[in-house]
């Protein structure tokens, strides 16, 4: 039992750690890209509602995967981006994105993920909203 | 060769598209690759030690859990069954491309639909697996606090998800 899971931990590890450089390489370049500067004119600019939608949307069309959000919130964190936004952006860029959507339409037919699209914008907003007002106790 | 290339996993070609995206992204921004290493490393030696540690609580996971777990305990779109779907989804490890060949058995072994968006929305919005992250970077209120969120938000998909059907029916497909 030990060694299948030390097999399978292996396996999944350099997988995963490869799928992780990427993300990450990409998220850092990003990130290199973004300044504080930028993002008080887009806070200011923006108001909070906008923001949380934009952020939903923006987590939609991200690719890649999971894990290369992270160096992209903890910039957006030390920039002073509301807590909520940050749900937002974390939930919208794993609820859908545009490859699952195809893959997800291939299996079940379009309607399906036609419909969870618009319920994951929905429920992304509530989330985001929520933590607007819950966020100062976190 | 283009059969290689077919065989090889959307992931893996989602990683190559990123990381091809990221190198242009270099050259036009004019980006130091080897001081964006640098000055990003704390970060990157988070991420990689995170991720070993978030593997080993998948590979746990993936061997405690039946396969046949989902299948016995979700059969109707009952609140409650909204609810462990949620929990099993948050309770699943792995990536999105991972779990949808368990979504695809489930389908076929009758589980229907909503239940099917509770589970996929709990597996992608938190998981065992973020825990490091989460707790590595933001601290484990936040990470509590989006369990409890993804909780929420499965059921609650899976309800908008029964009301929009009303107007908008799934398709059968014959397959």
């Amino acid at each position: 039992m030990i060694k299948k899971m030390l097999s399978y931990y292996n396996k999944k590890l350099w997988r995963t750690l490869f799928l992780v450089f990427a993300g990450v390489l990409f998220a850092i370049t990003l990130g290199s890209l973004m300044n504080i500067e930028v993002v008080n004119v887009l806070k200011q600019k923006i108001p909070l509602p906008l923001q949380l939608l934009y952020a939903e949307l923006l987590g939609f069309i991200s690719p890649g995967p999971r894990y290369i959000i992270y160096p992209l919130l903890i910039k957006l964190h030390e920039f002073g981006i509301n807590i909520g936004v940050i749900v937002a952006l974390i939930s919208g860029h794993v609820l859908i994105e545009p490859s699952t959507f195809f893959v997800e339409a291939g299996f079940f037919g379009f309607r399906f993920p036609v419909k969870r699209f618009a319920v994951s914008l929905v429920v992304t907003y509530i989330a985001g909203a929520v933590t607007v007002f819950v966020g100062k106790f976190l | 060769m283009m059969d290689k290339i077919k065989k090889i996993g959307i992931d893996i070609k989602m990683a190559f598209l990123l990381i091809g995206i990221s190198i242009i992204l270099m050259l036009i921004f004019k980006i130091n690759f080897t001081q964006l290493i640098l000055d990003n490393s704390e970060i990157i030696i988070k991420i990689v030690y995170l991720t070993a540690i978030a593997m080993g609580i998948s590979t746990a996971i993936h061997f405690v859990i039946p396969e046949d777990f989902a299948e016995k305990h979700l059969r109707d779109s009952k609140l409650t069954h909204l609810f462990y779907a949620t929990l099993l989804g948050v309770l699943t490890p792995g990536p999105v491309y991972a779990i949808y060949p368990i979504v695809i058995v489930l389908k076929k072994k009758g589980i229907k639909n909503p239940i099917l968006v509770a589970f996929l929305t709990g597996q992608t919005i938190i998981g065992p697996a973020r825990a490091p992250f989460e707790i590595g970077f933001f601290g484990l209120k936040f990470y509590l606090y989006r369990i409890l969120l993804a909780l929420i938000m499965g059921p609650i998909a899976a309800l908008l998800f029964i009301f929009l059907s009303k107007f908008w029916p799934d398709k059968k497909r014959a397959d």
